[in-house]
This record gives C-alpha cells, sequence and structure tokens, in this order.
C-alpha cells in the first residue's frame, strides 16, 4: 500500500493534489520500504573489495589512510549536522565530544594499562556522560545561549586537558603513545591498515544507517518540526527539552566512538585536535555539503579530506580558500552542494523523468 | 593584603574597560538585527594588526596610526555588512546563514592576517610610556588611557543612543523591527551603521589592548568569547546592561585570579555564567529575551 495512491472511499470526489487533499503516507516516510538493494549490494561490495584493491597499488597505503580518515570524519560531521543542521541547536561541542573519547580511552588503555578493546567502549559511554553534563544546562535555553554554554565546554575541556596531571595531558600535548589496536598481529603488517578500514567502514556504516533511520522516523520529523517552528512542534506535543537531549546523547554516542577509535588508529589523543581550525574544518564539511541534509556532510567529508591532499602544496592559502568557500556558500547557496546539485541536475535533465 | 586588593581592583577595571568596548558593539548588533557576529573577535585582532602594519611600514605618529587603524576596523565591519549580512537579511534562514557568513568572515580575516604577518605574537608601542607604584601595584599611563578611552567611549554610546535620530532609530528597530519599518526607518542604512561603530569599538578595544597584552591572529577568540558572556550577563541587547556587566565580569576575573589562583579565572566566569543561566536566564537587566534568535 505504501507509496501508492489510496482508494478514494468517498462517493464525491476527493482531490488528490492542493491543500484539501487526504493525508496519506509519503514515500519518503518509509524509505526502507523501498530500498534499493542492487544499489546498495554493490556499492557496499566495492567498498568490501577495495583496500585489497589499494594493497597492490603503488601508495594505496595511503589512500587507504585517507579513507580512514574520511571514516573518522564523516561519522563526527554526520552527528554534528544532525544537531545543528537537522535541529537547529547551534552546538559547539562535538569536537570536545570527540576529544572526550579520544582521551577516555587513551587514558584507560595507556594510562591504566586495559586493553584497547575494552577501554574503546568506554569512549562512547564517557562523551554520551559528558553531553548530558552540557544538555542538561544548555538545551532549555536557545541560540546564542547555546553557542556560548558549548564553546565555553570546549575551552574549558582544552584548558583542563593540556594543563591536567600527567597521565592525562602528558605535559601538554596529549597522549604520544595510545595502544594500537593490534592489528599487525593478525595478517601481517602490510595488511594492517586493511583491518583499520574495516573497523572504520563499521562503525561509518553504523552511524549512516542509524542516523538514517532517526532521520526517516517520527522521530526525525519531530526534530525537523522543533526547528521550523518550536511552537508548532509543542502544540503537537513534542517535547522539545527531551527530544534534545536524547539527540544530543544519540549523536554523543557515535561522535566518542569515532574519537576513540581514531585515537587507536593514530597510536594518540592529541590536545591540538582542541584547534578552532579542526571545528572550522568540520563545520565547512557540513556547510559545503548541505546544512540539514543527509547527504550532505558525507559529501562534504569526502571533499574535504580528499581536496585538502591535493592541495596540500598551497597550505597557506587553504582555511583561506575555506573561508571565502563558506562565505560565498552563506550568502549564495545556503543550502549547501548537495540540494544545488540536485535542484540543478532537475531543471537540466528534469524533463525526462516527468515524461513516466 | 590591601596591595593585593588594589592590584585585583586596579586589573579588575581594566578588564571590564576592555569587555565593556567588545561587548557594547555585540550587544548592539544583537539588540538591533537579532545576530551574533562571531567575526568581532577578528576584528578586534585586524585593529591590532592594521597598527601594526601602518606603524612597521609608515612610521607615523602613535595616536594618529591609532585612529587609522580604528577607521580600518570600522572598513572591515562595513565590507563585511554589505558583502555578506545585506544579502543574507531578508532571507527566512538568516540565524544560520549569518552565524555561517560571519564565521567565514572571521577565518577569511585570520588566514589573511597570518598570510601577511606570519605567526609571532606582536606588540603595540603604547600611547603614554611608564607608570607610578602604589604600594606594590604597578599601574601603567597606557593601562589608564585605556580605561579613560573606554570609559569616554561606552558614554558617548549611550548618548548617540539617547540622543540622535539615528540612536533612536537603533532603539526603534531594536524593541520593534516590523513596526519600525512600517514607521518609515531605513532599517539596512540603519543596520550598517551599527556594524561600523560595533566594528570600530571592536578595533579600539585591539588596538589599545595591543600595547598592554600580546596578540597573534587568533588571540580575538577568548575576548570575543567573554565578551559573549558579558553581553549574556547584561540580558541581550541592554547596553546599559552590559556596560556593568562588563566591569562585573572583569573585576570578578581578577578577584578571583588574585585570591583563589590565575588558572579559576575563566572557568570561574564560565561556571558562574552557567548557574546565572540556570537561575536567572534573562541576565542582569534582562530583557526577556532567552528565548530569542
Amino acid at each position: 500500500m505504501i507509496g501508492q495512491q489510496a482508494e478514494n472511499p468517498r462517493p464525491w470526489p476527493v482531490p488528490t493534489t492542493g491543500p484539501r487533499a487526504p493525508a496519506r503516507l509519503l514515500p519518503a516516510t518509509l524509505p526502507w520500504a523501498e530500498t534499493n538493494w542492487l544499489g546498495i549490494g554493490i556499492v557496499s561490495l566495492m567498498m568490501l573489495l577495495l583496500p585489497w584493491g589499494l594493497t597492490l597499488v603503488d601508495g594505496g597505503n595511503y589512500i587507504t589512510h585517507l579513507i580512514i580518515t574520511f571514516f573518522v570524519w564523516g561519522i563526527v560531521a554526520q552527528c554534528w549536522n544532525l544537531i545543528m543542521g537537522v535541529s537547529g541547536i547551534y552546538s559547539f561541542g562535538q569536537l570536545a565530544l570527540f576529544q572526550v573519547g579520544a582521551f577516555t580511552t587513551g587514558v584507560l588503555s595507556f594510562s591504566v594499562g586495559l586493553s584497547p578493546w575494552l577501554s574503546i567502549w568506554a569512549a562512547p559511554v564517557m562523551a554520551v556522560l559528558s553531553s548530558l553534563v552540557i544538555g542538561l544546562p544548555t538545551l532549555r535555553l536557545r541560540g546564542i545561549y547555546v553557542v556560548l554554554l558549548t564553546l565555553a565546554f570546549h575551552e574549558l575541556l582544552r584548558n583542563w586537558i593540556t594543563t591536567g596531571p600527567q597521565w592525562i595531558s602528558a605535559g601538554g600535548f596529549g597522549l604520544p603513545l595510545v595502544p594500537r589496536l593490534g592489528f599487525e598481529h593478525v595478517l601481517g603488517p602490510q595488511y594492517e591498515k586493511v583491518l583499520y578500514y574495516y573497523t572504520g567502514l563499521v562503525l561509518f556504516g553504523l552511524t549512516t544507517y542509524a542516523i538514517w533511520r532517526i532521520l526517516n522516523s517520527p522521530i526525525g520529523l519531530a526534530f525537523t518540526a522543533l526547528r521550523d517552528s518550536e511552537d508548532y512542534a509543542v502544540s503537537h506535543g513534542v517535547d522539545p527539552f527531551r527530544f534534545k537531549l536524547f539527540l544530543f546523547a544519540f549523536s554523543a554516542f557515535f561522535t566518542g566512538l569515532a574519537g576513540g577509535f581514531s585515537a587507536h588508529y593514530n597510536g594518540s589523543a592529541s590536545t591540538s585536535l582542541f584547534d578552532f581550525g579542526v571545528m572550522i574544518n568540520l563545520l565547512v564539511m557540513i556547510v559545503l555539503g548541505g546544512w540539514g541534509t543527509f547527504a550532505g556532510p558525507i559529501v562534504g567529508t569526502a571533499a574535504l579530506t580528499f581536496l585538502t591532499e591535493l592541495l596540500r602544496a598551497f597550505d597557506l592559502y587553504r582555511i583561506l580558500a575555506l573561508g571565502i568557500a563558506m562565505a560565498i556558500i552563506a550568502v549564495a547557496a545556503p543550502q549547501g552542494l548537495v540540494p544545488l546539485c540536485g535542484r540543478t541536475f532537475h531543471s537540466l535533465f528534469g524533463v525526462f523523468f516527468e515524461a513516466e | 593584603m590591601l596591595d593585593a586588593l588594589l592590584q585585583a581592583l586596579y586589573s579588575g577595571v581594566l578588564n571590564g574597560s576592555v569587555y565593556g568596548l567588545m561587548a557594547s558593539g555585540l550587544t548592539l548588533i544583537w539588540g538591533s538585527f537579532r545576530m551574533l557576529n562571531l567575526a568581532h573577535g577578528a576584528v578586534y585582532v585586524a585593529g591590532a594588526y592594521i597598527a601594526y602594519g601602518l606603524l612597521s611600514a609608515l612610521a607615523w605618529p602613535v595616536p594618529v596610526t591609532f585612529v587609522l587603524a580604528v577607521g580600518g576596523a570600522a572598513l572591515i565591519g562595513l565590507v563585511i555588512q554589505l558583502a555578506l549580512i545585506n544579502p543574507i537579511l531578508e532571507n527566512p534562514g538568516r540565524d544560520s546563514a549569518s552565524l555561517i557568513a560571519t564565521l567565514a568572515a572571521s577565518i577569511v580575516i585570520q588566514s589573511a592576517i597570518l598570510l601577511v604577518f606570519g605567526g609571532q605574537t606582536k606588540q603595540l608601542p603604547p600611547l603614554l610610556d611608564g607608570g607610578f607604584k602604589v604600594g606594590t601595584t604597578l599601574m601603567s599611563y597606557q593601562g589608564l588611557v585605556v580605561i579613560g578611552t573606554a570609559v569616554v567611549c561606552l558614554f558617548l554610546m549611550t548618548v548617540f543612543l539617547r540622543v540622535s535620530r539615528r540612536g533612536l532609530a537603533i532603539r526603534a528597530i531594536s524593541q520593534n523591527m516590523d513596526a519600525a519599518r512600517l514607521m518609515g526607518i531605513p532599517i539596512v542604512p540603519t543596520f550598517v551603521v551599527v556594524m561600523v561603530i560595533s566594528s570600530a569599538l571592536a578595533g579600539l578595544a585591539g588596538v589599545l589592548l595591543g600595547s598592554i597584552l600580546f596578540f597573534t591572529p587568533a588571540a580575538g577568540f577568548t575576548p570575543m568569547l567573554m565578551a559573549m558572556v558579558v553581553t549574556i550577563f547584561g540580558g541581550l541587547g541592554s547596553v546599559t546592561g552590559t556596560i556593568w556587566a562588563a566591569y562585573i565580569i572583569g573585576l570578578m576575573e581578577s578577584f578571583v585570579a588574585v585570591f583563589v589562583g590565575p588558572s579559576w579565572a575563566v572557568s570561574g566566569i564560565f561556571l558562574f555564567m552557567v548557574l546565572m543561566l540556570v537561575i536567572r536566564p534573562n541576565g542582569l537587566f534582562g530583557l526577556g529575551e532567552a528565548r530569542r534568535l
């Protein structure tokens, strides 16, 4: 039934379009009912085979590393977009939550001596707890208050970690020797990156799937309603505080997990990731791809991760170019590149589809 | 004990003056067009760097250079307003677009400064050299100049808002933008004036503080954060409240730094901030705007 036109049960004609049309479930409400399994299968097969192909190519190891970096930042960008873009909470605390994850598992495995496979699970838990600590005072407020309090949390955490005791900060630079996941012993050191790739792929896939389900569920609808008109949403029984807190904790879970994975993958938890530039990089990923869309942050992260490598030679001008790109997008295409491309594609080639 | 008290009082008033200059600009923008200007910190640093560049290139007298630098900061504000804010002013998604646009402006300004001047710390010469001692507290003349200029500027701005026609327009817009528009007040030119004034104040803060503190291209971030604290503490959009809040926060910061420990100063203020938002969410002189933006 879903996606099809319902039979008209009334004896009088009922308009099928326009404001007086009867409400019915749009196909987009239940997208998993018409999933393109073939496309997903082909893409996943390619993603599964890709690292083995890359081990054969000269310099493929480095490309694998880039893809793993893309997985990590892709998770964070998607989570941040869920908060910033989809539900309109101007939180700047996402990077701090990422660092909470990284340092939690770093401290547990490096300073306490737990196995990294155990300690990495403490990362998302700790991140969720911290997100509740920020969220409880913050989320009853709006706009500028949220910006300020989350930025303050970021600064406090940076301050506390860089000046903290030896077992946290190791002299202000972060933990230099976080144990890695031990993949070099499984298939030999030359295939170590492949296993990290698979771990990253699983985390990235899980996050993307979870966010996709959330966006296309009644909860996602409630978030969009809260962003677009809070009064209207409240009048329909959405409790803003509860929903926002849930969203905060939800995105903190995956962000913390990404932080933990990144710490074990890089073998360090660095305080330099607190830099404002890292936050701006993440924000540009979201803004460039499409603020509040599902595919936007993924496309933006991919573009930024790989373009940055190509433009390595012009490193000084890179941030300037990012800033200019962000300004142009804010003024000319505030919805980002993905909706823009979609619209352009539709206006150019839409004729061919409407004939159906 | 008395010396420590005097020290805390002096540096508190000094902090408060700078916060007042920074925060009254932020609150002016917030009050009139409900925009959080994230480029404010970058304009502050840009003022200091323009003065530095002019001094090293032209070697004109210091006061002339400082006035030119404040003008330069105002010009940057004008460019931001005309190029980035005016085009999106009437868009429905103005909140997020203006947030991104001003953040983008701050990135562009900071990286341009980094390209031109490099990342080393710089310092400006003071307007007046030397100082005198009261007890063990060294009061530099420059510090007194900063305090005096800030007080005069804040006073002038309050008078401008109360007396002049343009000030009346700004106050009308901040009370009700639609009604002001219907009464024939030119909205966009008023916004431009607000942006220029606020950027000039930020540039002034940068120029004055540049001779007391060292500065780097990224040095505007923390003062902007503190200015945001002050803005919220004073009640968003209330200039009088902001000026009071600036001195209260400045004094509180220095008293905590002197009597508890310097590493507690900023953390303490943020904790205080959280408590205040829970207890009195509209700020000291709040205008009931906790739910705006």
